[in-house]
């Protein structure tokens, strides 16, 4: 049986990777697609958990996790796609309006 | 006669159900003051006068009512005064507590009021001699416009003098103080057009300020002495109060430490040698005065009060503001400044008698104090020409008299001075208004003259006043005085401090032969030999009956008040009293125990004989005929020719009050000013306005334009500082872990 560490290790990989997307892309989609990457980084974590203690909170609280990132990429993507049509672009550089 | 007697042993209200009215005789007054101050001028003149009058007059009935109750009652059986400090504190007093005024921790004061044979007398001078001066102002100020302001303050003054009379506690005696104070103060300044006299009102409110300073840190010291005495005493120190010191706490939790009777409890405590643990000599172990005797720290609170006292009472260093008080209209010099609020300080200290006697130092100083006083503001009242100055010297010279006696520890005598001084001060002030009124303001008595026929009443009430204050025999002026006298001679301060009542009381005989002479000066150029030609009018008229039968009353009283100085009580002893001493014997028991018990003291009840009394009506009859021989017969001879230049020399200086207020400016002022100046300039100017509020400015508006640029509104730019953050705290963690 594979050590619950490797899972971590590649569950903290992952979320790395998703955060070093995140705040380096400029892309709105891509960003999106590395806040994805980073919630299934902690997904797997929780399945790691939970294999390890033999019990379901952990599966439990992955579904939770995965329907909250469904409803967050739906009002995101609404969200870019309504950005894109008022600007012609997904480019956050071009989104600075926290500033004013 | 029997049924007469019964009558007058009888109160017509008993005290019981008259103490917890005792608040009236204060609110009639302030309900008038009120009155007179917000609808004054919409109520017109008549009444104005009514309200005005007839709360000082409510207030005098109340005060004979209360006089009654606690001089003779039910066939001469004492009222005993409900004590929360002691059993056996059994009184011609009656006392009434309206519970918690104001509490901070275990400190409370009480809004407590309290009769006894003391402020009994003063209650009947405030509002008796008060309701007089009302009258006669109702015709002084018939021309003023702001008659209404006026009457408003008098009774709110008179208020405050009744607050300050009948407080139980020195908070509440305080309060009156500082009424009394802004009441002198807004009086002084009434004609508040003329820049001379609103600048009086001022130096007096300051002069005041400084002594008020003092009273406020001898109480402060006060509360910390009742503390320490609380937690260091034990039963034997309560041998007078039947050993309960329970009882001493009950009642310090339940009135606070500053009522007269707590500290009079304390006072009986401290002299007593032997088994009890805490005496004058003994330390205070713990709190902020600890390492001090309980003596030491008694007597520099008495010197602060002393402070305290000589800036309302006008003593040395502090009397400066009272002949510049006479700005004010002259029935305000008569009742403020002479009668009542001046000898406020007399009262203090009669009062807390039974603390005084727990230091000779102290009594020391203060009669040391009244002497120089006295000395100095006769001799200053030689050479002024303004009839209301030489007055006003002359008030602070009785009242350096007064404090001699309280400085001598004769009490009663000081008191009586009190009260006789009222009554021919007031009556003199009052006929110099009259003198005034009838002269078209004419203050210089070198320029007025011969009023003896134009205006009767004023002048036989003048010489009746001037004839008591300089000490002719059948007088009151005459015995109180001497009684004083007589006392500073034969009291003893201890063994160390023999010589300061021996050497006052023989500048005591210069003070009343001084005293004699320029009153009797002011009396002969007044209204003695022919009318000066440099007179503003050519015949002076006399004033109204409003003015004259407040003068003739006071002059009555004048003399009248004599019989209370005469030795007429007898005593279980079989010696005799006089009745005034008699009288006030509860207030001063107290004090006469404790200066028993301390033997330090040896206060006299020695009376004068007739020898003595014929030796001090002869200085006063030799300084009144010096002034007679030099007024009548030297001085109008000499007319033309030039005085010598040593007298010349001395008069200027006397004129100009031997240079003590340019001394003062010189010592005090200008250095004050100088500092001020300074701390202006280093405080306010730099530190406060430039550095602390347009410092905080500054940094405040600099850090922002610093910072304007971190705000860039890119969300991956905030993104990456909170990830930094928080690699931060995991590496953090990591290495407390692991470590």
């Amino acid at each position: 049986m594979v050590p619950t560490q490797y899972y971590l290790f590649l569950a903290a990989a992952l979320f790395c990777m998703g955060m070093f997307g995140v705040l380096t892309r400029r892309n709105a989609l891509v960003v999106f697609m590395c806040v994805e990457l980073m919630l299934n980084a902690a997904n797997l974590t929780f399945l790691a958990f939970a294999r390890q203690r033999g019990d379901s909170i952990g599966h439990i609280s992955a579904f939770f996790v995965i329907a909250v990132a469904a409803a967050e990429a739906a009002i995101g993507l609404a969200i870019v796609i309504a950005v894109f049509r008022s600007r012609g672009s997904v480019n956050i550089d071009d989104m600075k309006t926290m500033k004013h | 006669m029997d049924a007469i007697r019964q009558f007058f042993m009888t109160a017509p209200v008993p005290p019981d159900t008259l103490a917890p009215s005792l608040w009236l005789i204060i609110a009639l007054p302030l309900l008038g003051a009120f009155i007179c101050g917000v609808f004054g001028r919409k109520l017109g003149r008549g009444n104005v006068h009514l309200v005005a009058l007839g709360a000082v007059a409510g207030s005098f009935v109340l005060s004979v009512l209360a006089f009654w109750a606690v001089s003779h009652v039910q066939g001469g059986r004492p009222v005993s005064l409900t004590s929360s400090f002691s059993f056996n504190s059994v009184r011609y007093a009656m006392a009434h507590d309206f519970g918690t005024w104001f509490s901070a921790g275990d400190f409370r004061v009480n809004f407590g009021l309290m009769v006894d044979h003391l402020n009994a007398i003063l209650l009947l001078v405030i509002t008796g001699v008060g309701f007089l001066i009302h009258l006669y102002s109702t015709s002084y100020m018939e021309h003023d416009e702001g008659y209404w302001r006026y009457f408003a303050y008098l009774n709110l003054f008179v208020a405050a003098m009744l607050t300050l009379v009948l407080a139980d506690n020195l908070v509440l005696l305080f309060v009156g103080w500082e009424g009394v104070g802004m009441c002198s103060y807004l009086l002084i300044g009434f004609w508040y057009n003329d820049a001379a006299k609103a600048w009086a009102g001022r130096k007096a409110f300051i002069a005041n300020r400084v002594g008020d300073f003092a009273f406020l840190i001898a109480t402060f010291l006060l509360v910390l002495t009742v503390g320490a005495f609380q937690r260091q005493a034990d039963n034997t120190n309560f041998a007078p109060d039947n050993n309960r010191p329970e009882r001493y706490a009950q009642g310090l939790s339940a009135k606070g430490p500053l009522t007269f009777q707590g500290l009079e409890a304390m006072a009986n405590a401290l002299p007593h040698e032997g088994a009890a643990k805490v005496t004058l000599h003994s330390e205070i172990v713990e709190g902020p005065l600890a390492g001090y005797t309980f003596g030491g720290v008694i007597t520099a609170i008495l010197l602060l009060f002393l402070l305290g006292a000589s800036g309302k009472s006008a003593q040395l260093p502090l009397y400066v503001w009272l002949p510049d008080a006479m700005a004010g209209p002259t029935p305000v010099s008569a009742l403020i400044h002479a009668a009542t609020m001046v000898t406020a300080g007399v009262y203090l200290f009669c009062r807390m008698s039974f603390l005084l006697v727990l230091s000779p130092t102290a009594m020391a100083v203060i009669l040391i104090i009244g002497t120089l006083t006295s000395l100095l503001a006769a001799l200053i009242a030689f050479a002024q020409d303004d009839i209301k100055k030489v007055l006003a010297y002359s008030t602070v010279s009785q009242l350096g008299i007064m404090f001699m006696g309280v400085g001598a520890g004769i009490f009663w005598a000081a008191a009586l001075h009190l009260v006789t001084h009222a009554f021919f001060k007031a009556c003199l002030f009052l006929g110099a208004g009259s003198v005034m009124h009838g002269n078209g303001d004419e203050t210089d008595i070198k320029k007025l003259g011969g009023l003896r026929t134009e205006m009767r009443w004023t002048w036989v009430t003048f010489m009746i006043a001037t004839l008591a204050i300089t000490g002719i025999v059948p007088l009151s002026g005459f015995f109180s005085k001497d009684a004083i006298l007589h006392g500073v001679h034969h009291n003893q301060l201890g063994e160390s401090l023999e010589w300061v009542s021996h050497l006052c009381g023989i500048l005591g005989y210069v003070i009343a032969a001084s005293t004699a002479f320029y009153m009797t000066r002011l009396y002969l150029l007044t209204f003695e030999g022919r009318r000066s030609s440099e007179a503003r009018l050519a015949h002076a008229h006399e004033s109204s009956w409003l003015m004259t039968l407040p003068l003739v009353i006071l002059a009555v009283l004048s003399v009248v008040a004599a019989v209370y100085a005469f030795p007429l009580m007898q005593l279980p002893s079989g010696e005799h009293q006089p009745v005034f001493e008699n009288f006030l014997n509860p207030v001063f028991a107290s004090a006469e125990r404790i200066a028993a018990a301390g033997r330090e003291l040896r206060l006299e009840h020695e009376l004068p004989h007739a020898l003595d009394y014929f030796i001090a009506w002869l200085i006063a009859l030799a300084g009144g005929a010096l002034a007679a021989f030099l007024y009548m017969r030297f001085f109008p001879a000499q007319a033309g020719k030039p005085a010598p230049a040593w007298a010349r020399a001395i008069r200027r200086a006397a004129q100009n009050k031997f240079y003590v207020d340019e001394a003062y400016e010189f010592v005090v002022i200008r250095p004050l000013k100088f500092l001020s100046m300074i701390l202006y300039r280093v405080f306010d100017a730099l530190l406060i306005d430039t550095v602390m509020v347009r410092g905080t400015a500054w940094v405040t508006t600099r850090v922002g334009s610093a910072l304007r640029y971190v705000q860039t509104g890119d969300a991956q730019s905030y993104a990456a500082v909170m990830a930094l953050a928080l690699l931060g705290g995991v590496a953090y963690a990591l290495i407390r872990v692991l470590s």
